[in-house]
């Protein structure tokens, strides 16, 4: 688990785009085509970080345990999105609320996914892809789909809320070149 | 049994446009699919092929998706298994995928459904 300082620097310094709130269609939308539009004069870059972003961003709407019920039924999951700018590549980190007992399996599902390689993920993302639906949105996969677009390792944290519950920090890099 | 046409989208939901004729059978889907609520958008698609073969002999199947999420790619794998079932009712399945050339993901991709469903896809890479 890392420490408050770390959280601090891993959220605040080199951010090119940030955002706090409900992660509903309207909001997904704006933040898609900024990203895909202006994040960088590369399109190639900037299309697999659109792609790593609709994936963990639907991650968000669908099992933030914070949620905006204004909409009406389950409501749309509230959280936070920053993509940070370096020499040569960008990090993409999500963060939402969730309980100890959701949040493990994704952390190991996460190594899982870190020690396959490019071949055994494809493999994988076939499995799970033959699976029946289980859970709303097909995120099963998506963890695999980020890893295998970012070509890199995914990065997890928790941090304690005081609540009890958990704050859930994923991030992936995304190279320039 | 009518033909199915879906404008494309990319203002609050970003889907595909859609064209299944059936007095052709030309059918395309083209565009991006980021759409979290795939099942009410593709179901009538995997429907519309399933009854296809009570009307018409043949059909070209046309994917330039150059994007889609995870959701999607279930439905995918769907649509190109009815095809793969139409195929074995004896109907002439002709299914293409337009890629850019330099998207080695989109190939692999296309090449595991080839794998899932045991059905051929030409792929067109294309360089705009």
């Amino acid at each position: 688990m890392e420490s408050a300082k770390e959280t601090k620097h891993r959220t605040t310094d080199n951010i090119a785009i940030s955002y706090t709130g409900v992660f509903d269609n309207e909001i997904l939308s704006v933040l898609a085509k900024e990203i895909e539009g202006t994040l960088s004069s590369d399109d190639k870059v900037n299309k697999k970080v659109f792609k790593i972003f609709i994936e963990l961003a639907q991650n968000i709407s669908l099992y933030s345990l914070e949620r905006d019920v204004t909409s009406g039924g389950d409501g749309m999951g509230v959280g936070t999105m920053i993509i940070r700018n370096f020499d040569t590549y960008y990090e993409f980190s999500t963060g939402n609320k969730t309980t100890k007992e959701n949040i493990i399996p994704v952390m190991e599902k996460c190594d899982n996914i870190n020690s396959m390689s490019r071949e055994k993920l494809r493999e994988y993302r076939r499995l799970q892809r033959n699976m029946p639906a289980g859970q709303k949105g097909g995120g099963n996969i998506g963890l695999i789909q980020v890893a295998l677009t970012a070509s890199n390792p995914i990065e997890y944290a928790l941090v304690k809320c005081e609540d009890g519950n958990y704050f859930y920090i994923v991030s992936v890099r995304i190279n320039k070149d | 049994m009518e033909d199915i046409h879906i404008q494309g989208s990319k203002d609050v939901y970003i889907q595909p446009t859609v064209d299944f004729e059936v007095a052709t059978g030309r059918c395309s889907i083209s565009g991006e699919s980021f759409l979290e609520e795939t099942a009410k958008f593709y179901s009538p698609m995997v429907e519309w092929i399933k009854a296809y073969s009570r009307f018409g002999k043949n059909i070209d199947f046309t994917f330039s998706l150059t994007y889609f999420n995870t959701s999607t790619s279930k439905w995918i794998l769907t649509i190109l298994a009815e095809l793969k079932k139409l195929e074995g009712q004896g109907v002439a399945v002709n299914v293409v995928w337009h890629y850019h050339e330099d998207d080695v993901d989109m190939r692999d991709d296309i090449s595991d459904y080839m794998a899932d469903t045991g059905l051929k896809i030409d792929l067109v890479p294309f360089n705009e």
